[in-house]
């Protein structure tokens, strides 16, 4: 059926990964101009993509629970905090009052997302209980319990307003901290943390494409639009919340593990409640419920303060002019923007970019 | 004994503070079914309006306090009528994932407005020097947390009676019973949004000036107090007034005696639960009673239909 993209003759090929060699062309151009990138962007451009990366694949994680099952969960931070803890005690160094083993990351990575998963699976009787309102405000109640445990626990994560250092980047028994020198290119360590973020990057976002396409993704939707109604055809309720909320901590556990191996350590007061809110806030704004928007938000996120200082750079308008620092200028228009988002776009930069495609895709009838 | 009673003083009087921001909540969950996270933060943008009037303006102190009261009120009512209002019909989780965002919004305004040190709210008394404090028989009455304990017995039967007899009470009860049906009887509902706000911005406003009257300063974590009348509200139902009252006593009962039993408890078992427990509490009994009753001690079941 050449030229007649949309023509699908049978289901495989509609529920394809790629529904047509349009979109696998350009997943293969973005791949390879994103390895391009590591040789080529500068240090400051580098760190904003690999953030970028991990959050996305946090983002993704809560797109499982809210997006697709329709479950709200206002402690995705306190997920992402278990795996970064997991990973810190598994593949941290030793200190004067904290454990840590320095295991090696093909071990920490793995089971810093297990151990995530697990915690979403034992709260799960209380959290597949609940729906709507109520599952929100006991996740709040976990973030704060989250918080409360991290900074007591204090030979695991260094106690508060201390932190500690997270696990050490060693694979398959190479100390990767410094560089590595392959032939003649040397590599810095910023670039290789960027391929791998982005490489585990790309297997994430193909696990979630290929999970929407699952009987689980179908029963996670089915769940999310009715859920006596998808108990009524057959649909377990109780295996499939519990697995969509341990695959979402799975996810925040990964990208907990190598989110602060950028910085190198990490402080129970991050695992705030705005921390966990954020990762609502990419989802919202990215897009609930789609395979893009949770990257499209993740990227958002990360890129618009550098985009505020680009812009103000610009303008030539000085930093000490302005009434407010840069800091709270990015939380006031992070506000907005969820605000707005909610009410003019609720289908976020994925519902613009659709919208965009389509027009363009029809034009000059764009009607 | 007397430990006994001070913590029973303590806890009834933090039972008050979260029993005006609970009430709003409920105000506004039953008459247009939204949960608003943006009241913990209403209740410190209020005690912020009242400091700024008192402390920098220099208006006398119950002229700011009444005026900084309603004023919140008046913000609460701006932000239904420019945010909430285009929202009306939309899913509840989109909706409190936006009230988040006002949240957020008003906190960093006033946060960069507080600065580094904590605000003073004023006091009129400065003989006494945090409104003072009486002795009875070795326990300790501040006069702030018996003047909370007044005040917001005093609101819930004003309130009551408002329920009961009043023309928009009645009409707020209705709308709050089914919307449509309230339409069709000539009731405004949006104004009666707009009043629930109102109210609630009211109570909001009371509760962050108790929270953060004389020695306790307005300061950047202010917040988290007020917005420990969530599981208050989930306790006792996120639809009930009674219950926001009864689960904001549990709440405030419970984090009184465990600021105060917590070491010799410990001692007990023989192992530490952490400092700061006593402010956990609430959220662990929020928990419990949950998985029990998911609906709360006295809310409305919900009736699902396929």
């Amino acid at each position: 059926m050449r030229g007649r993209p949309n023509l699908y003759t049978d289901y495989n090929k509609e529920s394809a990964i790629f529904s047509n060699n349009t979109q696998k062309s350009w997943f293969f151009i973005m791949v390879a101009f994103s390895f391009s990138l590591c040789f080529t962007a500068s240090e400051y451009w580098i760190y904003l993509l690999t953030s970028s990366f991990l959050m996305s694949i946090a983002a993704w994680g809560l797109n499982i629970v809210s997006g697709f099952a329709g479950q709200i969960n206002l402690a995705h931070g306190f997920f992402v905090g278990i795996g970064t803890y997991t990973s810190a005690v598994l593949g941290g160094i030793a200190g004067a009052n904290v454990i840590g083993f320095e295991l090696d990351m093909l071990i920490w990575l793995p089971v810093a997302g297990i151990t995530a998963a697990i915690v979403g699976l034992i709260i799960a009787p209380i959290t597949v209980r609940l729906k709507g309102l109520n599952l929100g405000l006991v996740t709040l109640a976990l973030v704060f319990i989250g918080s409360h445990l991290f900074s007591n626990f204090k030979s695991l994560t260094g106690g508060a307003g201390l932190g500690r250092k997270v696990a050490r980047l060693k694979l398959f028994g190479i100390y990767l901290e410094n560089g590595y020198q392959i032939g003649d290119y040397f590599l810095e360590k910023n670039q290789i943390l960027y391929l791998l973020s982005l490489t585990l990057c790309i297997l994430c976002g193909l696990g979630i494409k290929n999970l929407v396409r699952s009987r689980a993704g179908r029963a996670y939707s089915a769940i999310r639009d009715g859920d006596i109604a998808a108990e009524a055809i057959g649909i377990n309720i109780f295996r499939y919340k519990a697995s969509a909320f341990a695959l979402s901590s799975f996810f925040g556990g990964i990208s907990g593990a190598m989110f602060f191996t950028v910085s190198g350590g990490v402080e129970p007061g991050t695992f705030n409640l705005l921390y966990s809110i954020v990762f609502v806030a990419i989802v919202v704004i990215g897009g609930a419920g789609t395979v893009l928007g949770p990257l499209f938000g993740a990227f958002f996120y990360t890129m618009f303060p550098a985009i505020i200082q680009l812009l103000l750079h610009v303008f030539e308008i000085g930093e000490q002019s302005l009434p407010l620092n840069l800091g709270q200028i990015e939380r006031i228009l992070f506000g907005l923007f969820i605000i707005s988002f909610l009410i003019f776009e609720p289908r976020g930069l994925w519902g613009i970019w659709f919208r965009l495609r389509n027009y363009f895709k029809a034009w000059p009838f764009s009607y | 004994m007397t430990i006994f009673l001070q913590a029973t003083v303590e806890g009834l009087s933090l039972a008050a503070i979260y029993s005006l921001v609970a009430i709003g909540f409920v105000l506004i969950y039953k008459s247009m079914d939204v949960l608003s996270f943006a009241q913990p933060a209403l209740a410190v943008v209020g005690a912020g309006i009242i400091s700024s009037l008192a402390v920098d303006r220099g208006i006398p102190f119950w002229l700011a306090l009444i005026l900084g009261i309603f004023l919140t009120g008046v913000l609460s009512l701006i932000i239904e009528r420019t945010f909430l209002r285009p929202m009306v019909g939309e899913p509840v989780f989109s909706v409190a994932i936006l009230t988040i965002g006002i949240d957020i919004l008003l906190r960093t305004v006033l946060d960069s407005w507080i600065g580094i040190n904590p605000r003073y709210l004023g006091d009129p008394f400065p003989t006494f020097g945090n409104f003072g404090a009486i002795n009875v028989g070795g326990v300790n009455l501040k006069f702030l947390e018996l003047t909370a304990l007044v005040t917001a017995i005093l609101i819930i039967l004003i309130l009551s009676v408002f329920f009961k007899r009043s023309k928009y009470g009645v009409a707020m009860r209705a709308t709050s019973f089914d919307q449509e049906a309230a339409l069709a009887q000539g009731i405004n509902v949006g104004r009666i949004f707009g009043l629930a706000w109102f109210i609630a911005g009211i109570l909001a406003a009371f509760a962050g000036f108790f929270i953060t009257g004389g020695f306790n300063t307005l300061g950047q974590f202010s917040f988290l107090i007020a917005l420990r009348a969530l599981p208050a509200v989930v306790i006792g139902g996120l639809d009930s007034i009674p219950g926001a009252v009864v689960g904001s006593i549990i709440i405030g009962l419970t984090q009184g005696y465990v600021a105060y039993y917590q070491i010799p408890f410990e001692n007990l078992i023989g192992f530490s639960l952490g400092s700061g427990f006593s402010l956990l509490a609430p959220y662990l009994i929020m928990f419990v009673i949950l998985i029990f009753r998911p609906d709360g001690l006295f809310g409305t079941e919900e009736v699902e239909r396929v």
